[in-house]
């Protein structure tokens, strides 16, 4: 685990010097299984500051609903600083104006995980590299940490920040790649009418409240298709078109942009499953284009590159 | 009236309602459990320790509902959304009491919703009190208890093996007629269960002068603060079971007028044709919500709007606690309203 004290006492610094003018991090929450994303504009809120596996969120999803031009620094584990990177790309903010306070990822801990496995009254968690204790009114349950892993972080590839500005604890050792092709080819490998069942029976709990919209760091459109009226995308209400129709275009809209970080299926109160769709958009790209997003602030997204020699002719002329 | 239930004789009896009603209950569904019509080979768990994760009002107020049908010659038809008689079974308190919140608003005098009516004139609710109360639920903080009978028609205690059956109303008289009478020891073991749930509630907050507070400090601070961490998304509302916010859209293709569960943490919700926007961010959405469930219900129907289920609480992507927010809320500053 990363040293929480190393990582109040750079942030601190980062305020008391005037290097940031806010730091965006975790406090603890005000029920054990979760901690909130936060704002410190001061050092003297640094106290507050926490980190832990069960802090579910993206905080990239916050960068650009802070000003553009505010210095910022925050707290980035593998996947944040894979979207901070493609942000970066897509010019959402400039790498001047951010300090990234690097902390190599253990990967999150799947609140639903534990309540499935100790009820839904959960007293107080603690937890180090390889598990996890839970206290309840029906005693203390010592979990293996690696079981409780939420599914995007059990096959997490790149799970150290690359481009941090610091990087607090040792690096973790990388991920192994091909867990999250198996996902993908074990999908793949279904009947076509098997996979129609399966997206339906996902997609149709959706209730249309958009958590995993607004939890994505790369949903940053001021005007969703879903919300525009004149003319209309696809159906509102929680219709199968309607909800079918929000499931597959959001996908598509993140091919190439998707960092895998499963900020979406965290946040989604029914549990419906969506990375199997953003999963095997990244994989394509990496089979096709051998890309990956937010691995640098340099590499364009393929979607949003045109050459000369692009063989589709129609986009240039 | 007070009769006594067998546990294992419950199964049969839920069956049975079956000739008369459409019997509706919570059964898992993936990692949560959700009100679904009961079936032959239904296994009833009525002892989730939690409520469900959509509230059942939207057994009363469907996510999306078809309003009218246009035809292609220019007319259009009620669209038919025709209820059979119904029993909702092991409602809790706290969601109960939210329906019964949503009739102040569905059942006006003068502005009845024909479609909200209908089907809670052919709803029977039978009631599950909560032994083990919930800990993010704070029903007693806002004047409701885990043994609440607002709303229902009939209240069950488990008492061990078997319930105490109280009915309520004379809608739900009619389905336990085949049982025995309550003796006092099990009534006073229930009343002695339902105490001890109710003692082992904590205050969340406290509520006096809340709603003075919110109003007075309309402009505060206070609203970037409790705001700030928020998604925007429609989490806490569309799983609130006494937001009944909604939007009417038609549906061209279907050729449907719908009206669709709408959100005000939502950017589109107040969003004006002129393109202007009167709530244009977080901070004033999330004014919103508080101050409809803490100050504008209590002015217009002098109760709360929050029955305490605490789905809020446990389902908010980003960890907000309404809890602590009106915790911090008592702490601005205000003057007592002399007015009336």
């Amino acid at each position: 685990m990363p040293d929480i004290d190393t990582i109040k006492t750079e942030a601190k610094r980062l305020l008391q010097e005037g290097v940031v003018e806010v730091v965006v991090a975790f406090k603890a929450g005000d029920t054990p299984l979760h901690p909130q994303p936060a704002f410190f504009s001061s050092p003297d809120e640094i106290d507050q500051l926490v980190f832990s596996g069960l802090c579910q969120n993206n905080l990239a999803t916050f960068l650009t609903r802070l000003p553009k031009e505010k210095k910022v620094a925050m707290v980035v584990r593998g996947c944040e600083n894979r979207s901070v990177n493609a942000l970066i790309i897509e010019k959402q903010k400039s790498r001047d104006n951010l300090y990234l306070i690097g902390v190599p990822c253990e990967g999150i801990i799947d609140w639903r995980k534990i309540v499935e496995h100790v009820g839904e009254t959960v007293l107080a968690v603690e937890e180090n590299t390889h598990l996890v204790t839970v206290e309840t009114p029906n005693g203390r349950f010592a979990l293996e940490r690696a079981i409780l892993l939420h599914d995007s972080c059990s096959r997490c590839a790149h799970p150290n920040p690359m481009s941090a500005d610091i990087r607090i604890g040792e690096a973790r050792p990388e991920g192994d790649p091909s867990l999250a092709r198996t996902t993908v080819e074990e999908f793949e490998a279904l009947s076509s009418q098997e996979r129609y069942a399966w997206f339906q029976k996902e997609a149709e709990r959706c209730i249309r409240c958009y958590a995993c919209r607004e939890a994505c760091p790369m949903c940053f459109c001021e005007e969703c298709f879903v919300d525009h009226i004149e003319p209309r995308w696809t159906e509102s209400g929680a219709t199968p078109a309607g909800m079918q129709g929000w499931h597959i275009v959001r996908a598509f809209h993140q091919t190439g942009r998707c960092t895998s970080c499963g900020a979406c299926e965290r946040a989604c109160p029914m549990d419906i499953k969506m990375t199997y769709l953003t999963e095997k958009l990244n994989h394509d790209m990496k089979k096709k284009y051998n890309f990956e997003a937010g691995l640098d602030v340099q590499t364009q997204p393929p979607f949003a590159t045109v050459t000369l020699d692009d063989k589709n002719r129609f986009v240039v002329s | 009236m007070n009769l006594i239930l067998e546990k294992q004789a419950l199964p049969e009896l839920l069956q049975s309602w079956r000739e008369s009603f459409d019997v509706f209950l919570p059964q898992k569904l993936e990692r949560f459990s959700h009100f679904m019509p009961l079936q032959d080979d239904t296994a009833v768990l009525v002892n989730e320790p939690h409520n469900t994760r959509i509230p059942p009002k939207a057994l009363f107020l469907p996510m999306t509902e078809t309003l009218v049908k246009f035809t292609r010659v220019g007319g259009y038809k009620d669209a038919e959304n025709e209820v059979q008689p119904r029993v909702v079974f092991a409602i809790r308190p706290c969601d109960a009491q939210a329906v019964q919140l949503l009739d102040t608003s569905f059942l006006e005098e003068d502005y009845s919703d024909p479609l909200w009516r209908e089907k809670r004139e052919k709803t029977v609710t039978v009631g599950l009190g909560c032994h083990e109360p919930c800990l993010t639920g704070f029903c007693t903080t806002v004047g409701g208890g885990p043994f609440n009978k607002a709303g229902l028609d009939v209240l069950l205690t488990d008492i061990g093996g078997s319930y105490l059956v109280e009915v309520l109303t004379d809608k739900g008289t009619w389905l336990f007629t085949t049982l025995q009478p309550a003796d006092d020891s099990a009534i006073e073991t229930a009343h002695k269960i339902q105490q001890e749930a109710f003692d082992r509630m904590e205050v969340a907050f406290k509520t006096e002068h809340l709603k003075e507070k919110l109003e007075q400090n309309f402009d505060s601070a206070y609203w970037d603060s409790v705001s700030q961490s928020c998604l925007g998304c429609g989490v806490c509302t569309f799983l609130c079971p006494t937001c009944f916010c909604f939007d009417i859209v038609d549906e061209t293709q279907r050729r449907e007028r719908v009206r669709n569960w709408d959100s005000c943490m939502f950017r589109t919700y107040s969003l004006e044709a002129s393109g202007h926007n009167p709530r244009p961010s977080r901070v004033e959405r999330t004014r919103q919500r508080l101050s409809h469930k803490f100050v504008y219900w209590i002015d217009q129907v002098n109760q709360i709007g929050c029955t305490g289920c605490g789905r809020c609480v446990r389902y908010c992507p980003v960890g907000l606690d309404i809890r602590a927010m009106l915790r911090q809320a008592q702490t601005l500053p205000f003057e007592v309203s002399h007015a009336a």
